[in-house]
């Protein structure tokens, strides 16, 4: 019965690490992706199109604000995960 | 099964990963440096005063005697005003949102110096990294892109503009409005005070981390038999003084980002969706 | 089992409780901070709003109105350059003409005096030549007339004194021979 609690606690204490890493690091992986191709997409714009930089900047900035947000969702979940 | 469990809770002998504690300063009674009680002032809010301060004695000196030919500090406050006057307010806004300039440009400064708190010696905490000052800073952000908003449009057609933005199809709407509502008055400023302050939590953790570990490793040079573990502190303080340039990027980067998004939304709820 | 699972969550909610009591969260804001968080920015907003801004708007209308002056004076300099330099071009043009001009007269002048002395050197040769040969027609009419005069005296002379004389051969051959030689004495004597 103690070595159940035991093994419980330990469970306790080694899962919460485990799980805010988990927590933080699946939230990451779409918005990574995701602005990724985001500014790929924005340079090769601008790229093709250098008197239109300063739009496509300001709609590149928006879109990984919003992007952005989803990995943010995460970071502030592992930490409230415990 | 136990005993693996506790070896893999256990940290390693000697040395500890600084983690979350490093940002502990409001709440303790024994880190206040100037009065007492909840409200005392300690290290992170000495700086932010000092800060405030510092960067005001700055424009202050830089304005004085304002010459045609702007030189030293002039020209720098200058540079620094010309930036986002260029680089935001002409580029996002255009010449109708110079009116906020004053603000973008106080946002900025004020960011970047608190972000670059963590990489100057001896400060070495950026007090951006608090949630406090992100928090503050989103929450002004977000009354002041609405009260423009309601301002420029009215409030009900500042509602309509954002909860209904024209050219989509009716029945689209039962699925648009929410997620309009839910971006726009709760996701903008919680991810902009997020941003900023995951950005410098994260940022100055690693610094710390690497800095730790340089001394826990350099620390073994008077080891007898173990003064061979030395040698890798070089990579952690290579690690660390790539990590210091790239957090001077990052401080500009996310005082930056906070200053043009900023402007973005007050730029949105100036002009409504053409 | 049961008394395990109680144990699991009894330890669950100690955990949660040493959590709400232990290290806050750094995700969460603190009152004390975003107090002075809000002074600070304030601070800096109070003056660069205040003071940094109404200056920085009034020197660079300053030095905008500054540059606007620059510009207008370069560009009145600018003209009035343009239009000396075209006066100027224009007096070089003229000078060039005048002096082609004088170039040619004198040409032209050089080449009238030229001919003209010319003609007046031929006409002095040739008149030169005339009087030379007037002179000497007027000499040759002279001898022939002198000449003339005196073969009709000789010849009324030798006329005598051939009708005077006994006219024989000798005599007549002797008498031309005479009157040859006195011709030719008396042309020899001329």
């Amino acid at each position: 019965m103690a070595d159940l609690a035991l093994l419980a606690q330990e469970a306790v204490n080694v899962g919460v690490p485990i799980g805010k890493g988990l927590v933080y690091g699946l939230a990451a992986i779409g918005p990574g992706i995701g602005i990724g191709f985001l500014v790929g997409k924005a340079v090769e714009a601008m790229a093709r199109q250098p008197e239109a930089a300063g739009m496509v900047r300001t709609t590149m900035f928006l879109g990984i604000a919003f992007t952005e947000a989803l990995a943010l969702f995460g970071f502030v979940l592992s930490f409230i995960v415990s | 099964m136990t005993g693996l469990l506790a070896v893999l809770s256990t940290p390693p002998e000697g040395f500890h990963a600084p983690g979350t504690e490093i940002f502990q300063y409001a709440g303790n009674p024994e880190l206040c440096l100037i009065g007492s009680g909840p409200l005392c002032i300690q290290k992170v809010t000495l700086l932010m005063l000092l800060s405030a301060v510092a960067i005001s004695a700055f424009f202050l000196m830089a304005f004085r005697a304002p010459r045609l030919v702007p030189r030293g500090v002039q020209g720098v406050a200058e540079g620094l005003v010309d930036i986002v006057r260029r680089g935001v307010v002409l580029e996002v806004m255009g010449p109708d949102g110079l009116p906020f300039l004053p603000l973008l440009t106080t946002l900025f400064v004020f960011i970047w110096v608190n972000n670059s708190l963590g990489i100057i010696p001896l400060i070495q905490f950026p007090t951006t990294s608090r949630m406090a000052i992100p928090a503050v800073l989103a929450g002004l952000v977000w009354l002041v892109f609405n009260v423009v908003g309601i301002v420029k449009q009215g409030g009900l057609g500042y509602l309509k503009n954002v909860l209904f933005p024209p050219g989509v199809p009716a029945p689209i709407y039962v699925l648009v409005t929410p997620i309009e509502f839910v971006s726009t008055f709760l996701v903008r400023p919680l991810t902009l005070a997020v941003r900023l302050g995951a950005n410098m939590i994260a940022g100055h953790l690693i610094l710390t981390i690497f800095a730790v570990g340089c001394w826990y490793l350099f620390s073994h040079l008077w080891t007898p038999g173990a003064d061979w573990v030395a040698g890798f502190g070089v990579f952690s303080f290579a690690l660390l003084v790539f990590m210091t340039g790239f957090e001077v990027l990052v401080a500009f980067l996310q005082a930056y980002i906070f200053t043009m998004l900023t402007a973005v939304y007050i730029a949105g709820a100036m002009h409504p969706e053409h | 089992m049961l008394g395990a699972i109680a144990s699991i969550g009894l330890l669950a909610a100690e955990a949660a409780e040493e959590a709400a009591a232990g290290p806050e969260n750094p995700i969460l804001p603190d009152l004390a901070e975003m107090i002075f968080g809000t002074l600070a920015f304030l601070i800096v907003f109070g003056v660069l709003a205040r003071y940094a801004f109404p200056a920085l708007n009034r020197i660079l209308a300053e030095r905008a109105a500054r540059i606007q002056g620059e510009m207008e004076r370069a560009e009145a300099a600018r003209t009035e350059a343009d239009r000396v330099l075209a006066e100027y071009r224009e007096q070089l043009a003229g000078a060039r003409e005048e002096a082609n001009r004088i170039i040619e007269e004198a040409r032209r002048t050089a080449e009238q005096l030229r001919r003209d002395l010319q003609a007046k050197a031929e006409q002095e040769a040739q008149a030169t030549v005339a009087r030379a040969q007037e002179e000497i027609r007027a000499e040759r009419d002279r001898v022939f007339d002198e000449l003339r005069a005196q073969v009709a005296d000789i010849a009324v002379e030798l006329a005598g004194r051939v009708v005077g004389q006994a006219l024989d051969r000798a005599a007549h051959e002797r008498l031309i021979e005479e009157y040859i030689d006195q011709v030719a004495g008396s042309n020899g004597s001329r």
